[in-house]
């Protein structure tokens, strides 16, 4: 009974019975062109990727020279005090300059993350993680910083860890404001 | 007991490597499913040459965005409809000529031998239809689609649907009318 009624449904389903035709097998074998063409795309995703990678590294550097440049030169220290002589002849000229360029560059980030968490809404549960963890890094940082205040290392680490978290705020900033312009 | 492409079971680590882009995997779905996918791009286009590219263009397609596959449907439904897409797709861009080879397909016994009769019948008759209605009629009688989806995949209402369906199946039948005696053809007759 069951039987003769899904026979009855395929015949009104296909009343010229053509399903009945047979399989048809491929002329060739199709897989040697399919993978060449996914190894082509899977290779052009990895470059993309780096292409991608470098380009923000590119980026961040370009970032970090434009604030150097700008920065204005540091004011000749009198050389009456003592204590500021010590340090200019312990230290040679470059690295002085490059430690006095990070410290600025330090603490124009600071400024710039302050100002733009302000105007910052509530961010998602991941971005929240990844700026307690970035603002725990730059804590450890300052820690080690004030028992080394001269290290080019530590100093450049607090810059990083800064670009990342004005990078953070900003991108959060872009999405809020993408949300507020759909409304 | 019949076997239909959505029988094919395909397990969850192949999958899952798939996805990943292990080409061993890939290569897997690919065998598993490259007859079905083929038969249905020719059943549609008529034309070995132009269903292998469909075939293989689909099968490019699906194992790209296989992140896109939820997987809480047989693979063989998802991957239909990126074969059927691409097929449409080929109608849509100008009609080829439509080369059909005729090939036993079947087994060896002699009811066998019999429905081959049936069937070339049946593939001849398909063949000369329209590039169109040979899809509508295909996708609706044999691979289950609704007027609504055919009417979706080719951009048009489902009256078009209804109507390009019903006039394929009358055109066919007045063909096989001539050529012999097909089953259930002559049964709906009959009613």
């Amino acid at each position: 009974m069951k039987f003769s009624k899904v026979r009855y449904m395929q015949k009104e389903r296909d009343p010229l019975n053509l399903g009945s035709l047979p399989a048809v097998p491929p002329p060739s074998d199709g897989w040697p062109a399919v993978r060449a063409e996914l190894e082509k795309s899977h290779n052009r995703k990895r470059l993309l990727r780096y292409a991608g990678s470098a380009l923000a590294i590119a980026a961040t550097v370009v970032l970090a020279l434009g604030v150097i440049i700008r920065q204005p030169a540091p004011e000749a220290v009198p050389a009456a005090l003592p204590g500021a002589t010590q340090v200019t002849a312990q230290t040679p000229d470059g690295t002085q300059k490059t430690l006095d360029s990070l410290v600025a560059l330090s603490q124009q980030l600071e400024n710039r993350v302050r100002t733009i968490r302000a105007d910052v809404g509530g961010m998602p549960t991941h971005s929240l993680v990844y700026q307690v963890e970035l603002e725990d890094l730059i804590a450890q940082v300052d820690e080690r910083l004030s028992m080394n205040p001269d290290s080019l290392e530590l100093w450049s680490h607090r810059v990083n860890l800064l670009l990342d978290l004005s990078r953070l705020y900003e991108n959060q900033l872009r999405r809020d404001y993408r949300r507020m312009a759909s409304l | 007991m019949a076997t239909t492409p959505f029988d094919i079971e395909l397990d969850e680590m192949t999958l899952a490597r798939a996805r990943r882009g292990d080409m061993e995997a890939c290569e897997q779905i690919f065998r598993l499913f490259q007859q079905p996918a083929f038969s249905v791009a020719f059943r549609v286009c008529q034309c070995r040459e132009t269903a292998q590219e469909i075939t293989q263009e689909a099968f490019i397609t699906a194992l790209r965005k296989l992140k896109q596959f939820r997987g809480d449907s047989p693979f063989w439904g998802w991957l239909r409809r990126v074969v059927v897409n691409h097929a449409i797709s080929s109608i849509r861009k100008g009609p080829k000529s439509d080369p059909v080879e005729f090939q036993d397909h079947h087994g060896r016994s002699e009811s066998a031998s019999e429905r081959v009769g049936m069937s070339m019948d049946l593939e001849s008759a398909l063949a000369v239809l329209g590039a169109e209605d040979r899809a509508i009629v295909w996708l609706h009688d044999v691979e289950g689609y609704n007027h609504g989806e055919i009417a979706e995949l080719f951009g048009k209402t489902e009256s078009f649907s209804k109507t390009r369906l019903s006039r394929a199946r009358k055109k066919l039948r007045s063909m096989l009318d001539g050529a012999g005696d097909v089953p259930y053809v002559s049964e709906a007759a009959a009613r």
